[in-house]
């Protein structure tokens, strides 16, 4: 039985240099999946792009996170619920439009991640696996239910006007706003992707990403990079947040699937691997918009991810198997 | 702790829980019953993590356990009793199906998928229609005993004994030596002729079996069941949380976590009915920084010290302190 040599899985050289070969291909499936779906579910494709693209905003800052800090963040999807709040209240009572609130709350919530990582995860980045895992788990807990505490588990949800503009083409008529989402990652990406490859200090951190010891060797100071990185991660998912707050309801435990599927995601794009996750998301939210457009199994499209994750795993577990 | 204390201290406590029905009301009874069926799942989580493996599907199991009862006593009309074995076997089989691809997964890929489960078998149950009751959950014509309080009483105690049994079994034989060598170094334990994913799966089937028959006595004992009571997240966190408090890798430890965190979790209920969950969320973040073997441990790891300062030869103590 061959586990999942958990430290190699970590290594980031795929932001350098993705392989070209196997992202030809994948375009080429996406492409004919694609062409498929419009043909046959215009609707469905629509949709699915939205969702994607939802899936990828939140999911590329887990994947930064993972990449350099190699910690799962359980919190993850509870980070950006607590920032969709702080949005809100900034909507209800500064009258702030959750795209002007968005900066101010992204500097919040990098604070808040900047003081979670230095009060706990730090001190558990030596301890077993294990230890963070439940660590993050429990903070996850903790920012939940302290905004059920606070504000019940009632649904909040902004109406903003402009969120309902459409567009028609031909026979389909469809929401244009949701595509901010798509917007949104794809931005993320080629941003963090410039910011590790181009800027001085994405370059060191990608460096404590791929060998902490090394980086330290050189003169890199590991620990402050980690609390940028994992502080900044906290920061865009922050962001996120806000524009989620535009056209979801929020509710204290709205994080908690997103969590889970973005771990997903990065799972099937190789950890590291952040542009990857765009793609990895275009299949995720393509296969559940089909599920839910075929009438009478809408339901069953929340458990696309859990065959998705189970499958990547393995395929990748055999094909380490055979190497 | 001496040889007579160690075999009479097991002996009073089951025999003052026991006997605890002759003595209270029907109040302190049902808050006794809840930290029973709590410290039942505590220790059957505690027996697969001694493998190095975290679970968060405790609830998944649990609910599986309570719908297969309730299957079991509806649509098939198996007697009361029978149906919580039903429930165990059922949980087991289904533990046993999905063993042979969650367990050839590793840390995060194992604890995330398994974080799924209960999230995947509530729309599974919530999407099957009539059989399974649909969104509105399947209610018993009637209780088992006639919902008699003492009698469901000794039959939580039952399955705590099962778990305590079952754990101190895996305690004293030679699947400890193989889980704890699997946990500490999964390569070498392979190099020693461990058979690394029979002895994961012999863990994770017998955890599921005694999840699930708690699932069954809880179904049995409130005769309801619904997507959304029996998978909720609270059955993952509170076990978890109690036997991380106690002190994690042993039998006493869940069980002093369960009754410390138990008689809480109903204080709590009361004065606090929205949230009061972060006070777990903080427990185990507080546990895993500062005192990741919890309270057993604490208290061995300072009754070890007294006796290896008495005798500082004994080399029976070292071995003491890990089981």
């Amino acid at each position: 039985m061959v586990g999942l040599p958990f430290a190699k899985d970590l290594m980031v050289t795929n932001v350098i240099r993705p392989r070209l070969g196997r992202y030809i291909l994948w375009c080429a499936v996406a492409a004919a999946a694609v062409v498929g779906i419009l043909l046959w579910k215009p609707s469905a494709l629509v949709f699915g792009v939205q969702r994607a693209g939802l899936y990828a905003a939140v999911a590329i800052p887990m994947a930064l996170v993972l990449g350099i800090v190699h910690i799962v963040n359980l919190a993850h999807g509870e980070f950006m619920m607590v920032a969709a709040y702080l949005a809100y209240f900034a909507a209800r009572i500064l009258g702030l439009d959750p795209f002007i609130s968005l900066i101010p709350v992204a500097i919040v919530m990098a604070a808040f991640g900047l003081v979670v990582y230095l009060v706990t995860i730090k001190h558990a980045l030596k301890a077993p696996e294990l230890n963070q895992l439940i660590l993050t788990f429990g903070l996850g807990i903790a920012l939940s239910q302290s905004v059920n505490l606070m504000f019940t588990s009632q649904s909040w949800k902004l109406s903003l006007d402009y969120v309902s503009t459409s567009a028609t083409i031909g026979e389909l008529s469809f929401g244009v706003f949701d595509f901010v989402y798509a917007a949104v990652a794809i931005a993320l990406a080629v941003g963090l992707k410039l910011f590790l490859t181009r800027t001085r200090f994405g370059k060191a951190a990608l460096a404590v990403g791929q060998n902490p010891r090394g980086a330290a060797i050189v003169g890199i100071n590991v620990d402050r990079t980690y609390a940028i990185v994992f502080a900044l991660a906290v920061g865009l998912v922050g962001a996120v947040g806000s524009v989620f707050l535009t056209k979801q309801a929020i509710f204290p435990l709205v994080g908690g699937p997103y969590t889970m599927k973005s771990f997903c995601l990065v799972a099937m794009a190789g950890v590291g691997n952040i542009v990857g996750v765009l793609y990895c998301s275009l299949a995720l939210g393509l296969s559940e918009s089909i599920i839910n457009s075929i009438r009478g199994y809408s339901g069953w499209s929340n458990i696309v991810f859990f065959a998705i994750i189970i499958a990547t795993i393995l395929v990748r577990s055999f094909r380490e198997k055979k190497a | 702790m001496t040889r007579a204390v160690r075999f009479a201290l097991p002996a009073v406590v089951i025999a003052a829980a026991v006997v605890i029905p002759f003595v209270t009301g029907p109040y302190p009874l049902a808050v006794a019953r809840s930290v029973l069926i709590y410290m039942a799942l505590a220790v059957s989580w505690d027996m697969l993590l001694r493998s190095g493996q975290i679970s968060f599907g405790i609830a998944g199991f649990f609910g599986i356990g309570a719908y297969a009862a309730a299957i079991s006593v509806l649509r098939l009309g198996v007697p009361p009793l029978l149906s919580i074995l039903c429930a165990g076997v059922f949980a087991a089989l289904v533990a046993f199906l999905m063993g042979f691809v969650i367990l050839r997964l590793r840390a995060v890929y194992f604890s995330i998928t398994t974080l799924a489960l209960a999230e995947i078998f509530r729309v599974i149950v919530q999407n099957w229609g009539d059989f399974t009751g649909g969104p509105e959950g399947m209610v018993l014509p009637s209780l088992i005993f006639k919902g008699d309080s003492r009698a469901l009483y000794w039959l939580a105690l039952g399955a705590v004994l099962l778990a305590c049994a079952v754990s101190a079994f895996f305690q004293r034989s030679r699947l400890r030596f193989a889980l704890t060598a699997i946990r500490n170094n999964e390569l070498s334990a392979r190099s020693s002729g461990i058979h690394i994913f029979k002895y994961l799966m012999i863990a994770f089937v017998t955890t599921s079996f005694i999840q699930g028959i708690v699932g069954g006595i809880q179904l049995q004992g409130y005769g309801y069941a619904s997507p959304d009571s029996v998978f909720d997240a609270y059955y993952t966190l509170l076990p978890l949380a109690m036997a991380l408090l106690g002190g994690i890798y042993s039998t006493p430890g869940p069980i002093l976590g369960a009754i410390l965190l138990g008689v809480a979790a109903e204080y709590l209920k009361l004065k606090i009915p929205y949230g009061h969950l972060v006070v777990y969320g903080i427990i185990i973040v507080l546990v895993i920084l500062l005192m990741p073997q919890g309270l057993y441990g604490l208290y061995r790891k300072r009754s070890g010290l007294r006796a290896a300062a008495r005798a500082p030869a004994a080399p029976a103590q070292k071995g003491a302190t890990r089981g």
